[in-house]
């Protein structure tokens, strides 16, 4: 009898703790059910969990995303239709002025392009094929040509492309003989950032510091990690460019190419010639409201070297616009005026 | 909350300290029981079929992910071993997972694959054998507890583009583990044994981001920030249950049942569970050591 209290006590004791566990059982938060109003909340508790410059765009912008959800929730109700919640959602967004946040759905693509879309262009697809004729090379993307009057011209349209040490030591041994070189990074709005800095790790002989990044370590505004320096190594397979360069920049370089310009401002003998770029120094990361509408939003901050805010885009080191005359006469102002830089020099 | 969680904590360790005394008190009464060393080892190999699944992981979204399929391969060996009088007996397995999860229908696709590997040393107490009761053993209950050891390897991956479409899963913990055997007795056949195991994690080292790391932080950048967590009971409130039917046939056996696991981790201030439940069907056999 004894043997079996022992039996049964033993047993029971051994499930109590699976009781235990099941009360410590982890579950997702409360979902916002697939409404009008529960996309909205879900959009809005997203954003205001992960976003990463709320602190920086109510210091730029005066965006307060609390008075943002007062405004917009007043503005939702179950009578919509789709096309009239994505609005809402998107114009709330909006408030952000952020190209990383985005909203998307089969329909549409919800976005903020008011970093270039406001400003000239100050690039001219048409005349920039003038210049590379026919007879340009591409390695991976990357288009390339030896001007007449023997400068280098680079072509960078994206970082989407696999761009790799092959590629630009392949490029850079084909223009080893010119005086200069001039990188084109016009319209480039990002890709890859590894790709960025493969490119950017020809142009430097040293390690340098670039920059600091902080990541979200929680849901407050201020939950963030200690910045951490990044540096840009010197490419140690290929050539490793030794004479000027002129980068040419305007308001569409965004993103990655944004961060492409960053390290290259650290590099030595490289000048960054056009307009301010668009900036977009978040890194993004997605996710998704109850009725699969997808949401992408800046996640990870990275600063430039002087720990300044690179979101709203970059300086260039010479402002240049675009001149009517020079187009009228097929010439494109910032290929001139960096070819007329390297002559002087 | 800190005082739920340390009632929690107090009644958990109450339990297994209830337990221990229980067990190894009824031990010693019965100090002289001797069950001799078994050279037999049980090789079992079961698959999991017909698997429900669900997966959430609020690093990749603030969604569970639920109409889902899982499969499951399990492959264990269980053995007497010479350790305390011959009362431990040792355990492992190699448990492979495959699954493939959706939020919506027609939505992107979730998929979760694992690997876990594990060693463990159970206690038999008083006369019992956890590894062979029908034949091994007078009694008709039969009951194990002790301590397993065990790493994962695996992640789950969304399939949608960006900076955070998946995630790495890596752990390496001490377990409890307790297995509970019911032998059934039949006239001119050999006994069909139920049993019942229960798997917890005590403590280890998971891997995770921060909260909103990016995995080219982690590995192209080289920072780390916590991501080799120390895990409990309570920041890994996991646990895996079995619950088998070992049937007979000519030589061997036919395992049937089913495999309930509840995986989760709180850690980072992320949170992600992984539950699932399987049917399992398989073999078991006995094979002799020399």
């Amino acid at each position: 009898m004894k043997a079996f209290k022992y039996n049964i006590l033993s047993i029971a004791s051994m499930l109590l703790p699976l009781l235990c566990l099941y009360s410590c059982i982890v579950v997702e938060d409360e979902p916002f059910d697939n409404s009008n109003k529960g996309n909205f909340e879900a959009l809005w508790k997203i954003m205001d969990e992960h976003y990463c410059f709320f602190d920086y765009k109510k210091q730029e912008l005066g965006v307060d995303w609390n008075e943002v959800h007062v405004r917009y929730a007043a503005q939702v109700n179950e009578d919509m239709k789709r096309e009239q919640l994505f609005e809402v959602l998107c114009n709330m967004l909006a408030e952000l002025k952020d190209g990383h946040v985005n909203l998307s759905a089969a329909f549409d693509y919800g976005r903020n392009w008011s970093f270039f879309e406001e400003y000239p262009q100050n690039y001219n697809d048409s005349i920039v094929q003038l210049y590379l004729g026919r007879d340009y090379r591409i390695a991976s993307g990357l288009k390339y040509k030896l001007l007449e009057d023997n400068i280098g011209y680079v072509r960078c349209e994206t970082f989407v492309d696999g761009v790799g040490d092959g590629n630009v030591s392949f490029m850079l041994d084909y223009l080893a003989s010119c005086s200069g070189l001039i990188i084109d990074v016009r319209g480039n709005s990002g890709g890859e950032i590894t790709r960025a800095h493969t490119l950017a790790s020809h142009f430097t002989n040293e390690k340098v510091l670039i920059g600091y990044y902080s990541h979200k370590t929680g849901k407050g505004h201020k939950d963030f990690s200690k910045p951490v320096a990044e540096y840009l190594e010197p490419a140690t397979d290929g050539y490793r460019w030794q004479k000027p360069v002129i980068v040419l920049t305007n308001r569409e370089c965004y993103s990655a190419c944004n961060d492409f310009v960053k390290c290259m401002k650290q590099c030595p003998d490289v000048t960054i010639l056009g307009d301010h770029t668009g900036g977009g120094s978040g890194m993004p990361f997605n996710s998704e409201i109850p009725n699969g509408w997808g949401v992408r939003y800046s996640a990870v901050v990275f600063y430039d070297a002087e720990m300044n805010q690179t979101e709203f885009g970059i300086d260039p080191d010479i402002f240049v616009q675009m001149s009517g005359t020079d187009t009228e006469q097929n010439l494109d102002t910032y290929i001139e005026t960096a070819r007329k830089m390297m002559a002087s020099e | 909350m800190i005082i739920q969680n340390m009632l929690r904590l107090f009644t958990f360790h109450i339990s297994l300290l209830t337990f221990v005394f229980c067990a190894f008190s009824q031990g010693n009464e019965s100090g002289d029981d001797f069950i001799p060393v078994n050279k037999e080892v049980k090789h079992s190999t079961v698959f999991g079929v017909m698997g429900m699944n669900e997966v959430y992981d609020s690093y990749i979204s603030p969604y569970a992910f639920n109409d889902g399929v899982d499969f499951r391969v399990q492959r264990e060996t269980a053995r007497m071993t010479k350790l305390w009088g011959g009362r431990v007996s040792n355990q492992s397995f190699i448990d492979v997972n495959v699954s493939s999860d959706l939020m919506t229908e027609g939505g992107p696709e979730w998929y979760t694959a694992g690997l876990r590997y594990g060693q463990g040393w159970l206690y038999n107490f008083h006369d019992c054998n956890v590894v062979n009761p029908a034949e091994h053993s007078a009694r008709k209950w039969n009951y194990a507890a002790g301590l397993q050891a065990s790493g994962y390897l695996g992640g789950v991956y969304y399939d949608r583009s960006g900076n955070n479409p998946g995630q790495i899963k890596f752990d390496v913990t001490v377990n409890a583990t307790g297995i509970l055997a019911y032998t059934i007795h039949r006239r001119k056949h050999r006994p069909i044994v139920l049993s019942y195991q229960l798997t917890f994690p005590l403590m280890g080292i998971a891997f995770s981001p921060n909260y909103g790391q990016s995995y080219y932080e982690i590995f192209e950048l080289d920072n780390n920030d916590h991501n080799a967590v120390f895990v409990n009971t309570f920041n890994m409130p996991s646990n895996r249950h079995r619950f088998l039917v070992d049937i007979p046939i000519r030589r061997g056996e036919l395992r049937l049942g089913y495999d309930v696991q509840i995986n989760q981790a709180k850690i980072n201030n992320l949170e992600y569970y992984n539950h699932s439940i399987d049917f399992v069907i398989g073999f078991t056999k006995y094979f002799t050591r020399r």
